[in-house]
């Protein structure tokens, strides 16, 4: 009975509260959440290794920029989703990430239904 | 929801508190090289995190300050705020601020911040570089106070595990040395092995302690799983929680939660009827499922309740002879809960009769395994036409179990007290061959019983017993009990009732499947833990 089309979801967030959030309303919501990368080194190898549907990208992170994060996710392997996470203010940046191939994004602070609308809408592409 | 809520403050705090140091280091750094582009780029991450956590949990002004000390430090980034004496003078301020607010959130009122140090932010961050509006002395009522750290700390799961593997090591050696106190009879050491073994007796509850969560934490996920459910399958469904705030191992509780869903999903879809099934059978429409938790001393208990179909015994007890499991006459005998007890059986999950009419058995073995793996037992009661109850019985913690200690010639052995019924004497005239195997009447049911001696000696598979191979008038037997079903051992001697820490065997000796893993004993001695799971499905398919 085990739910085998589910979702897998890599989260990246140099904040531990945001992903714990995130990962609380992707689960909730019947997502598989197959990993939580703080930095961008650990989230580009496990998008290698772990392969996911989509990624919610936060931009800002300690080690890369996220443009580089999703440029080296897009380059390993273009079918991986990516959801970009950043904050009020930084629309400038949104409109470079939808060059690499982010075409939806969440803003902070968000709501539970605002994630899985964008989510969904970015499944919605295929 | 509640303690979901509280997770988050707590890991907000927690996570702020450390942003708040780093800070500090940084800001002291900057004050030395104000152009490291690295430390700003930290210093604005930093802030950056520190505004969206709070503005996503409702901190409005821990928020407010911190975009405002971000914004100065963007300006900074970007050459157009100069790192003067007196704009780090309001950086400090600032961040002193934030880390006062931070630390108030638990304190008995809220930090209001200073009107007079929120205007020279908002002064710094207006004035391009000029220096024509007037910073105002802020008076630092926070600078004479002490120095403080967060009164809560975030631990990995795998450091709190080699902690409690230490505890286990330790326990063997304090047992050990108080053994040879006693056994030397001498008397300082004896005191300070009494005092030894308090001390450990208390790590070892303060490292259990330490690993407890809320079955909350697992509780509160449900309502949104049942909801979802619901609306897939197109059922009404009405949960209601119990028991949020019993504790238990953190470890337990991540193994289980997939059984746990497993199960929820199970009663919803096939154990609730629809609702125009339910009006006809004079059901409420809605379906009534509950989840509860209790303690049972060091034993937690779930459970989950539905009011839907339930389960068809006869049905089941036809699957089992299908299937092969049982002769029809052996099906016939089994007592209700013996009948139900198949549906965790590997392989029955197969049988197709059974899903379909039961709705049932689907993975339930894999359920099983899962609460056998951390030394739990589960069972389940169901009336055809008024519902199941799942009830799973879980260890409180993983590491310290109680067992039954038993001697069996030269040597030692534990049955862990989750599987042991009771303990009979039974003269050795009231065994009876049957086949290959010894069987009892022991309080209305007929029990196979199991010759340890004959066990141990003996590869499992070449077992067969006769009554003449038992010595003495009477037999020592310890009944235990597995997935709903019994078995008695007989023992040579009965020891005493203790807490263990079982480790698993190492490689060549655990390809022998009747021992779970080995202990030692205060005495030093070795003493092997009995796989009960594994010796009772190894007899009752044979009988």
């Amino acid at each position: 009975m085990e739910i085998t089309d589910k979702k897998r979801i890599l989260i990246v967030d140099d904040s531990f509260y945001m992903r714990t959030m995130l990962k609380n309303m992707l689960l909730d919501a019947g997502y598989d959440v197959v990993g939580e990368a703080p930095d961008g080194k650990t989230a580009l190898q496990m998008a290698k290794d772990k392969i996911p549907d989509l990624v919610t990208l936060d931009v800002i992170l300690p080690d890369n920029t996220g443009l580089d994060v999703l440029k080296g996710i897009k380059q390993d392997n273009p079918d991986i989703k990516v959801v970009i996470v950043s904050a009020v203010g930084q629309e400038v940046i949104m409109n470079e990430a939808a060059e690499y191939g982010a075409l939806h994004y969440i803003i902070k602070p968000f709501s539970e239904d605002k994630v899985l609308e964008a989510l969904s809408n970015a499944f919605k592409e295929e | 929801m509640k303690s979901r809520d509280q997770e988050y403050k707590e890991i907000f705090i927690a996570e702020a508190l450390e942003y708040y140091d780093a800070l500090n280091r940084h800001i002291s750094d900057l004050e030395k090289t104000p152009e490291d582009e690295q430390v700003l780029a930290e210093v604005f991450r930093l802030l950056h995190n520190l505004k969206a956590n709070a503005k996503a949990i409702g901190y409005e002004t821990i928020a407010d300050v911190s975009h405002k000390l971000e914004t100065a430090f963007g300006l900074i980034r970007n050459k157009e705020l100069s790192f003067s004496d007196e704009v780090v003078t309001v950086l400090f301020d600032g961040i002193d601020l934030l880390g006062e607010m931070i630390t108030g959130i638990d304190g008995p009122k809220e930090v209001e911040p200073s009107p007079a140090l929120l205007k020279n932010l908002d002064i710094i961050i207006n004035t391009q570089a000029d220096s024509s509006s007037e910073l105002s002395k802020v008076q630092k009522y926070y600078t004479s106070k002490n120095l403080s750290l967060s009164d809560l700390i975030y631990i990995q799961i795998k450091k709190l595990d080699h902690l409690m593997n230490l505890v286990g090591e330790l326990i063997i050696d304090r047992d050990r040395i108080v053994s040879i106190g006693k056994e030397l009879d001498h008397d300082d050491l004896k005191n300070v092995s009494a005092h030894l073994y308090r001390i450990t007796e208390e790590i070892q509850y303060s490292v259990m302690d330490a690993r407890l969560v809320n079955v909350g934490s697992l509780f509160n996920k449900f309502p949104r799983i049942v909801r979802d459910i619901a609306v897939t399958e197109k059922k009404e469904i009405n949960l209601e929680i119990f028991g949020s705030d019993i504790q238990i191992d953190r470890n337990i509780l991540q193994i289980i939660t997939d059984s746990l869903l497993h199960l929820m999903r199970n009663a919803i879809s096939h154990g609730i009827e629809k609702a125009d099934v339910r009006k006809k059978n004079k059901k409420t429409p809605n379906g009534n499922v509950i989840l509860s938790a209790q303690n049972d001393r060091d034993t937690v208990i779930l459970k989950l309740i539905d009011d839907g179909k339930g389960i068809d015994q006869e049905e089941v007890r036809r699957a089992i002879v299908q299937r092969g499991f049982l002769t029809a006459d052996a099906a016939n005998d089994l007592r209700d809960t013996e009948v139900l007890s198949y549906l965790f059986e590997p392989g029955f999950s197969l049988a197709k009769e059974v899903t379909e009419v039961s709705g049932r058995g689907v993975g339930l073995d894999v359920v099983k395994n899962a609460i056998d793996s951390i030394g739990g037992r589960i069972r389940v009661d169901s009336k055809k036409g008024e519902g199941t109850t799942f009830t799973l019985f879980l260890p409180t913690s993983i590491a310290v179990k109680g067992a039954l200690l038993c001697q069996v010639e030269e040597n030692f052995y534990a049955i862990p007290l989750m599987h042991t019924d009771s303990v009979v004497a039974l003269p050795t005239q009231e065994l009876h061959e049957v086949g290959e195997l010894l069987v009892a009447d022991i309080n209305g049911e007929t029990i196979t019983i199991v010759s340890m001696r004959e066990l141990f000696n003996t590869d499992i598979t070449e077992y067969r017993v006769k009554k003449s191979d038992l010595a003495g008038y009477a037999q020592n037997i310890i009944i235990v009990t597995y997935n709903n079903r019994k078995l008695g051992l007989i023992v040579d001697k009965l020891l005493r009732q203790q807490d263990i820490v079982i480790k698993a065997l190492s490689k060549p000796v655990n390809t022998i499947e009747i021992y779970a893993g080995v202990t030692l004993l205060g005495s030093g001695k070795v003493c092997l833990v009995l796989d009960v799971a594994a010796i009772t499905r190894y007899f009752l398919a044979r009988r």
